[in-house]
């Protein structure tokens, strides 16, 4: 727990987010914890050519 | 009064256009009836009866000028209150934007006016449409008019409570992760979430982009299949929004379901999560409904709740972080806790995670599209259990995750839920069905059927 809520601390900081009060950093703090949990249950098979629709895509221009 | 109350889209529509009912008179019914409920129900965080009566005034006058615009013209509706309406302000229910005057409208709030629609006000939502039911907010939650001190869900909650108190027959919600839908189910009424990419997100305020739906909210599925109508198509400065006819959404609506295959999705409710008896009774009620009508019901498997659940969790965390930094940097008092706690969430996903969320989400819709083959459409729960009271926090937080709904935010299937019978204690219970991507019309033709059958959308919450 004393490390998410240092791990929220740096996590504050880099984002800019310097008005957090306490209260607000401890919410962060199970935050980082409730996000490490989630992305545990992530596949660990996936691959980079699943690739999602969502490329950097030029338009063609119209006709 | 009761009568024009839960007066439907279409039955209204044929007395207006016949000059038997005054689009006046019918919005100042609704603005009393508005005026003398929301005081308990909350449906509205902005009523506006001025636009309101100028508009069912012109309205009136071009009806009786021969120029009938179509089947929402003269007609009440709302919007929830992330959609941008000219002139109005657009706060999600927050503090944060409770100056945020929008310059234009949203291109769903226009091509409802442009339709002849009378639009009522701006309604309730969870704020920012993700943290709900808060109390802390600068107006109190909507009230489900079913039980006591109601949760009507969320987070298109003023939209069902609107419908479900016969305040308007039509109203506009988003869907991110089940918000049409789930008011829907909680407040006996019908709610699409269309295909991603039907309906335009411009003048919505984002929750997650690669994941939020507009979608229209009604009691009828016919009615329903003519809202929708009016809000389909494309939209070239919405960059989700697909290219495309728009079909007919009622042109199927008597056909029957004589001859369809429909997948009965029942692990979802009954291995995945265990579904309260009564509505997991209710889901395999309506497959005989189904069957009884001539369709084979037979079940299909996708892949579990809690994975479409995973995927889309760490998408809308990281996506709404993005919407919300600079507002959380510069005051993050003025959110409520909840919607602070779940948008704070995703400063702590990292980019590789949202990747591989990405890559979760291709894999997931790869595989549901399979298991579509060969069926017409899908039966499932929406919510696994009945409302619970909005001042029971503990039940609240419990039936936030007890859902159905991600899967199909996830690969961007059509999904409606629909009202499915109540409990023994008189609360909705509700279905959800599942369609190919761009197959609305199928869902409106299986949902017609079973509403014509079981009728249950006749019943009003007590003392309405």
């Amino acid at each position: 727990m004393a490390n998410d809520e240092e791990r929220a601390r740096d996590i504050a900081a880099a984002a800019g987010l310097s008005r957090l009060t306490d209260e607000h950093l401890a919410q962060l703090a199970k935050g980082v914890a409730s996000i490490r949990e989630l992305a545990a249950k992530l596949p660990k098979d996936l691959h980079w050519s699943e690739e999602t629709a969502q490329v950097f895509r030029l338009p063609r221009p119209r006709k | 009064m009761t009568d024009l109350a839960y007066l439907g889209i279409a039955e209204a529509a044929d007395l207006i256009r016949a000059r038997k009912l005054s689009p006046v008179e019918y919005a100042r019914a609704l603005l009393d009836r508005i005026e003398r409920l929301d005081p308990r129900y909350h449906a509205f965080i902005r009523l506006t009866p001025d636009l309101a009566l100028e508009a069912a005034r012109q309205a009136e006058g071009e009806i009786a000028a021969g120029n009938w615009r179509g089947p929402l013209h003269g007609i009440p509706f709302a919007l929830k209150d992330i959609i941008d309406v000219a002139g109005l302000p657009t706060t999600a229910h927050s503090k944060v934007l409770i100056d945020n005057v929008a310059g234009k409208d949203a291109p769903v709030a226009a091509r409802l006016k442009q339709a002849g629609g009378v639009l009522m006000g701006k309604l309730a939502t969870h704020e920012f449409a993700i943290g709900g039911p808060s109390f802390d907010l600068p107006w109190p939650p909507a009230v489900n008019p079913w039980r006591e001190s109601g949760f009507p869900g969320g987070s298109s909650s003023g939209s069902g409570v609107a419908l479900a108190a016969g305040m308007v027959p039509a109203a506009i919600g988003t869907d991110t992760g089940g918000s049409v839908r789930n008011p829907a189910s909680m407040c006996g009424i019908t709610g699409m979430k269309p295909t991603y990419g039907l309906v335009s997100r411009r003048g919505v305020l984002p929750l997650s982009t690669s994941l939020d739906h507009v979608g229209p909210m009604t009691r009828s599925v016919r009615d329903n299949a003519l809202l929708l109508q009016l809000i389909a198509g494309h939209d070239p400065e919405d960059p989700g929004s697909a290219e495309g006819e728009v079909p007919d959404y009622a042109a199927d609506l008597d056909k029957g379901v004589r001859g369809l295959t429909i997948g009965l999705v029942r692990h979802f409710y009954t291995e995945d999560m265990q579904a309260d008896p009564e509505q997991a009774r209710a889901i395999e009620a309506a497959a005989e409904v189904l069957r009884g009508l001539g369709a084979e019901v037979r079940e299909i498997h996708l892949a579990p709740l809690q994975d479409y659940a995973t995927c889309t969790r760490i998408i809308i965390r990281c996506e709404a972080f993005a919407v919300h930094r600079r507002w959380l940097a510069e005051r993050p008092g003025d959110y409520g806790e909840l919607a602070r706690q779940r948008i704070l969430d995703g400063a702590a996903v990292s980019a590789a995670d949202y990747i591989d969320a990405l890559r979760l989400r291709a894999r997931l819709t790869r595989r549901t599209l399979e298991a579509f083959r060969g069926i017409d459409a899908a039966l499932t729960v929406s919510n696994m259990d009945p409302p619970c009271r909005i001042d029971d926090a503990a039940a609240c937080a419990r039936a936030y995750p007890r859902q159905a709904r991600q899967p199909f935010n996830v690969t961007g299937q059509p999904a409606m839920a629909m009202p499915a019978g109540f409990t023994t204690d008189g609360l909705p219970l509700s279905l959800q069905l599942v369609g190919h991507p761009w197959q609305e019309a199928m869902i409106y033709r299986i949902g017609g059927a079973y509403e014509q059958t079981t009728r249950w959308i006749d019943r009003r919450p007590p003392g309405l």
